[in-house]
């Protein structure tokens, strides 16, 4: 989706911001949003607390607003797949075979 | 925090604390607490572990916290033990009816909003019209099976458990009807922020979809 949505745009993303958390995508606050993420899948308060207000003082009040509710979505979105074990057609599969390897998807458990 | 999206986690909220198809609404909010605290719990138990005396509130934990270990293995020992399938999916739709309301308010720096009064009345069995067994995903969905993409058909068995699941992702993300648009955006961020954000959190919990 960020491969399509970025080309669409004009400005191809990076993947290595999602599949490291590393640099910033090539997008406007990409580094304050990774961190954000980062945190909040990291479960530590105070680190959460801090990358919430970098990214508050970089992009203000509405845009960090915006940015938890899509955080919030895709945790629930994850344990919709995770909980009723979706899955990919398999036709798909070969389209899908080059990102699968930049992320790393094989190792994951719920692969299995 | 903008009006729809109140609104839209309010409502998702009143439908924890509502009467379900298997379930009472005591038993809902049980296991929305189970899901909540684990969600924020600061010392996690480990995934396998077995902490309840209820298998419902065991999955509630494991997929509040450990989602990405959860094995088709696993989802067939608990049905084994008892559970039915569709009250599996129940859990599942509970557990995503709180979560993001919690993740929302946690990541936002707010307080925890606080469940509701539990509804009156026993369950009220409303399930598809006709169930069939699918190859995308381990639970039952609606007849005709694997029509759609498998995150859209996972909760199609419990008709009021998909309904929140969609109203909540279009307060939050977008609707599927605006996803077909790769600049389609909410707010203020752009399309591919929004796609870095959700790409990140989902690498971050190993979902393999």
């Amino acid at each position: 989706m960020l491969s399509w949505s970025s080309n669409e745009a004009g400005t191809p993303a990076d993947l290595a911001a999602i599949a490291e958390g590393a640099g910033d995508g090539g997008l406007p606050f990409g580094a304050e949003l990774v961190a954000f993420a980062d945190a909040v899948g990291g479960f530590d308060d105070l680190v959460l607390g801090s990358a919430r207000e970098r990214l508050r003082a970089a992009a203000g009040d509405e845009f960090l607003a915006d940015a938890a509710a899509v955080l919030a979505n895709f945790e629930m979105m994850t344990r919709v797949a995770d909980g009723t074990g979706a899955r990919f057609p398999a036709e798909t599969a070969p389209h899908r075979t080059t990102l699968d390897h930049r992320l790393d998807i094989g190792r994951f458990t719920s692969s299995r | 925090m903008r009006a729809d999206l109140a609104e839209s986690h309010r409502r998702s909220l009143a439908h924890v604390g509502a009467v379900g198809a298997h379930f009472t609404a005591e038993q809902r909010l049980r296991i929305a607490t189970v899901a909540r605290d684990a969600y924020l719990e600061a010392d996690p138990s480990p995934p396998w572990a077995r902490l309840f005396d209820e298998p419902a509130l065991d999955v509630a934990y494991r997929l509040a916290r450990h989602a990405g270990t959860i094995t088709e293995q696993w989802y067939e020992q608990i049905i084994s033990e008892g559970m039915h399938p569709l009250e599996w999916v129940e859990i599942v739709g509970i557990v995503i009816a709180t979560v993001p309301v919690v993740a929302f308010a946690r990541a936002a720096g707010l307080p925890s909003p606080g469940f509701p009064a539990p509804g009156s009345g026993a369950p009220h069995g409303r399930v598809a019209h006709e169930l069939a067994p699918a190859t995308l995903n381990w639970v039952p969905v609606a007849a005709p099976a694997d029509q759609t993409a498998s995150v859209v058909q996972a909760l199609s068995a419990l008709p009021d458990e998909w309904d929140n699941l969609w109203q909540l992702a279009g307060a939050q993300y977008m609707s599927d009807a605006q996803m077909a648009d790769p600049l389609w955006n909410r707010g203020t961020l752009s399309r591919p922020q929004m796609e870095l954000t959700a790409g990140r959190i989902s690498r971050i919990r190993e979902c393999f979809f």
